[in-house]
C-alpha cells in the first residue's frame, strides 16, 4: 500500500552551500538522498512531496559543516502481511514465480498456486489449469496475498499466495 | 522485529504509525507522481534521467493498476468510501481492488467484519454499488 507520511531527517550541508539558495539546495540534497531508499520500518520512498520545516541547523565542530533537522512529507510504499494487492508476473519457473508490485518483488511458490495449476516449461513458462481456460505467464496481472515479508538493508522482498478466494489472475479484460 | 511479526493487515495490524497515517489509492498516487515527473521534464532534462528506479517501477504499477483516471472521479471514490467509517487502509484496499461482491469485498478486507462495527451486508452492498457507479460515469 503507498502511504502519505511525515518523516524527519538530519540533514549535513557544506559550508558552499550557503546563501540565499540554502532552503532549495537543501531540499534538492534531501530528495537525492532519500528518494529511491528503502527502510524496513517505512518501506520504499517513493517521492518526496513535500517540507514541513526545516529546524534551526546546528554547526559541527571542526568541520563547519551544518546539521538541519527536516521534517518532511513523502510518499512511502510499504507492503504489510495479510495485505491484497495487484502485481505484474515478472518471471515463471517451475518453483513458482516471482511478481511485481511497484518498487516490491513477491515471490509466489508453486505450493501456493492452486493445485489444478500445472507448470508448462517452454519458450513462455507458464502455469495452466487441466482446461486451458487460465493460464498464468510473463506479464500476466495477478492478485495476491502477501503472507511474509523479509526486509533487508535496502529491499524488502514478500512472499505470496493466489490460493485463496478471489485471488489470481485478473480476468476481468476491462481492467487490464 | 517482534511488532513486525505481529502485523497482519487482515485484522488492521500495520503499526500505529501507518495506522494513522495518510492511505493512498492507486490512482491518487498516479495522480501525484505524474505531476511530479512533469515538473521533473521542465526543470532540466537530465532530471528525469536521474529519477529513482523505485520512482519509475511505481509509476508505472500505478499507471497500470488506477481503477479511475480522471481527478474529479478519484475525489468522489474517497468522498463515497468515506461516508462508512472505514480506516484509511480499509478504504484504499477497496478503492484498489474494486471489489463487485460482498463476499468478494469481505474477503478483500476481513476487517470491515471483524472490527465489529455496523457494517452490515447490505450496507457493504450499496457501498459497492456506489463504486461502481463512479466507474461507469467517468
Amino acid at each position: 500500500m503507498f502511504f502519505h507520511i511525515v518523516l524527519e531527517r538530519n540533514m549535513q550541508l557544506h559550508p558552499r552551500y550557503f546563501g540565499r539558495n540554502l532552503r532549495d539546495n537543501l531540499v534538492s540534497k534531501l530528495m537525492k538522498d532519500v528518494e529511491g531508499t528503502c527502510s524496513g520500518r517505512h518501506g520504499f520512498v517513493v517521492a518526496v512531496t513535500g517540507i514541513e520545516n526545516i529546524g534551526k541547523g546546528l554547526i559541527r565542530d571542526g568541520t563547519g559543516f551544518v546539521t538541519f533537522p527536516v521534517k518532511y512529507q513523502c510518499v512511502v510504499f510499504r507492503p504489510f502481511k495479510g495485505e491484497i494487492l495487484e502485481a505484474v508476473v515478472t518471471m515463471v519457473n517451475k518453483m513458482g514465480f516471482f511478481a511485481e508490485a511497484g518498487p516490491v518483488q513477491i515471490f509466489v511458490s508453486n505450493h501456493l498456486i492452486p493445485d489444478d495449476m500445472e507448470f508448462q516449461s517452454g519458450d513462455m513458462p507458464n502455469y495452466t489449469t487441466s482446461d486451458g481456460s487460465v493460464k498464468i505467464q510473463k506479464d500476466s496481472e495477478v492478485r495476491l496475498k502477501i503472507i511474509g515479508t523479509r526486509v533487508d538493508a535496502t529491499e524488502i522482498f514478500c512472499i505470496g499466495t493466489i490460493k485463496d478466494d478471489f485471488l489470481g489472475v485478473i480476468n476481468d479484460p476491462t481492467t487490464v | 522485529m517482534s511488532g513486525e511479526e505481529e502485523e497482519n493487515a487482515a485484522e488492521l495490524k500495520i503499526g500505529d504509525e501507518f495506522l494513522k497515517a495518510k492511505c493512498l489509492m492507486n490512482c491518487e498516487v498516479s495522480l501525484i507522481l505524474e505531476h511530479k515527473y512533469e515538473q521533473l521534464q521542465q526543470s532540466s532534462d537530465d532530471a528525469v534521467n536521474q529519477v529513482s528506479q523505485v520512482f519509475e517501477k511505481s509509476l508505472q504499477y500505478v499507471k497500470r493498476f488506477s481503477r479511475y483516471k480522471n481527478p474529479d472521479a478519484v475525489r468522489q471514490v474517497r468522498e463515497i468510501l468515506a461516508r462508512y467509517q472505514l480506516a484509511e487502509f480499509e478504504l484504499c484496499v477497496l478503492g484498489n481492488l474494486c471489489p463487485e461482491t460482498v463476499e468478494e469485498a469481505i474477503a478483500m478486507v476481513p476487517s470491515i467484519k471483524t472490527r465489529g462495527r455496523a457494517q452490515d451486508d447490505e450496507a457493504i452492498e450499496k457501498m459497492l454499488n456506489d463504486l461502481s457507479l463512479i466507474k461507469k460515469f467517468e
